[in-house]
């Protein structure tokens, strides 16, 4: 059926934005801009009670470094207008009550389906990483240990898992600061490779919205910046979610 | 030229050599991962058959995977990184993204070279735990294949190499479960560059879901690097 949707939208819109016509994809309300503001979005992305288990909490695999900047960061969520960012282990948790647009939504989430970047679920052996987000400046610093099972070259993290844990980061700046829901292009280019088990910080920057998409900017680097590791642009598309339909 | 392919895809670690002092079982080791399991679907069963049967030509090749980096790889890598702290139980532990996710709900895929045209071309079924929006492949997921097998391409040609820029062009998400083909090519070699670029369509062709381009460093032997020093690696290039 989504296979179907996906022929249909392509036969449709082929000149329109990218991937749907004006039929398949909600209209933009020219004026309200994009409906949700970031304080609606941030404060049903991060509930208040929950019993989904939130995957960006310390955990004995965590290096020092990693663990005394996050403790730095916690602080600023009192201080500074931070917010440290739950991970569920699906984004559907992160989207409770929405779904993706009519042609683009799939009926049901099999029990089984789970977010990339927690795929590996042994603590430390793949992505360990949180998220901080500053609603008013439109950035975020996200914390990435690389655990032994992301190697490519010997020793040091594979290229492919810092492009995801990018991706990722830009994903969730995207989505709070202005509905950004897919990736359209990503820029990178990798300076050094990160040693597994060591700290790589990420700074992402929201640098423009316009035309209906966000551009972003991501410095990876080591926690005293004296090693950059990559930096990276990326456009992500903004599509309001529905309201779920009531079952 | 089939000789030298052999010769780099036995440097680069894809195939595996006579073991040496490692501490797992052979049988782990050796376990071929870019053969059909009983998680791949129809489609690629399919696609693999098609490709299985170019390869009875000579023109087209199998690229054999396993799931850790073989000794000889690590050894080559000491070579240009000769402060890196390979720790023992690390090294033991440590397995090659994205081999590492278990059967069936991660990364399946096989890689087949064609020496004559320079092109790799990757299957690639993305399984339920690469998702990104729901029902759909992660954005990284797709970036990290194309990656693996653009970096494939560029090994076989150029011996190690490293990615030095990638540029991805996201057209169409790619739905979870669902079987694409990655189509690689060498573009041109200027010095110690490689220019490799792909596309990534459906099965049928009829879709295309990403364009990539990208650049390749192939590693110096002669400058050891170390690792400390900032933006050492790839500063002198760019």
């Amino acid at each position: 059926m989504i296979r179907r949707g996906f022929q249909v939208a392509v036969r449709l819109g082929q000149h329109r934005a990218l991937f749907g016509g004006p039929q398949v994809l909600p209209r933009l309300n020219p004026t309200s801009a994009f409906g949700s503001s970031t304080d609606s979005l941030v404060s049903r992305f991060c509930p208040e009670k929950t019993d989904l288990k939130d995957y960006a909490l310390p955990n004995a695999s965590w290096c020092p470094d990693m663990l005394n900047l996050y403790q730095e960061f916690l602080e600023k969520t009192k201080t500074d207008g931070w917010i440290k960012l739950p991970s569920f282990k699906s984004n559907r948790d992160h989207i409770q009550g929405l779904k993706l647009p009519s042609g683009l939504a799939v009926a049901s989430d099999k029990s089984d389906w789970r977010i990339f970047t927690r795929c590996i679920p042994v603590e430390g052996q793949g992505y360990e990483y949180v998220i901080f987000f500053h609603p008013s400046e439109k950035k975020s610093i996200c914390l990435f240990q690389p655990g032994p099972y992301l190697e490519g070259a010997p020793g040091f993290a594979h290229g492919g898992s810092l492009a995801a844990m990018m991706d990722e980061t830009f994903s969730k700046t995207a989505y709070l600061a202005g509905e950004g829901l897919f990736t359209v292009s990503l820029n990178i280019r990798f300076k050094n490779l990160i040693p597994v088990g060591s700290l790589a910080v990420l700074n992402v920057h929201v640098e423009k919205i316009e035309d209906q998409k966000l551009y972003m900017s991501c410095i990876a680097q080591s926690r005293d910046q004296q090693t950059v590791y990559a930096k990276c642009s990326g456009i992500f598309l903004q599509l309001q979610l529905e309201e779920e339909s009531p079952q | 030229m089939l000789r030298r392919c052999a010769r780099l895809l036995r440097t680069t670690g894809a195939l595996c050599g006579p073991k040496r002092g490692r501490s797992f079982s052979s049988e782990v080791l050796h376990v071929d991962h870019s053969l059909p399991n009983p998680s791949w679907n129809e489609d690629m069963r399919l696609l693999f058959d098609q490709f299985m049967k170019k390869s009875e030509d000579g023109s087209w090749k199998r690229l054999p995977s396993y799931k850790y980096n073989p000794t000889e790889r690590i050894e080559d890598v000491k070579i240009f990184f000769p402060d890196a702290k390979l720790l023992k139980e690390q090294m033991s532990q440590a397995q090659l993204f994205p081999r590492s996710l278990g059967e069936g709900v991660g990364f399946e895929y096989a890689m087949f070279h064609n020496h004559v045209e320079d092109r790799t071309v990757c299957i690639f079924q993305g399984g339920p735990h690469l998702q990104g929006a729901p029902g759909f492949l992660h954005g990284g997921a797709i970036a990290t294949m194309i990656d693996s097998t653009l970096g494939m391409c560029a090994i076989l040609t150029g011996g190690i190499a490293m990615t030095a820029n990638l540029n991805i062009n996201f057209r169409r998400p790619i739905p979870l479960c669902s079987v694409v083909v990655i189509n690689c090519q060498l573009d041109r070699v200027e010095g110690r560059k490689l220019f490799v670029s792909c596309n990534v369509r459906s099965m049928d062709e009829k879709t295309l879901y990403s364009e990539a381009t990208s650049t390749f460093v192939k590693l110096d032997p002669k400058k050891k690097i170390d690792i400390r020093a900032s933006g050492a690696f790839y500063t002198n290039l760019q």
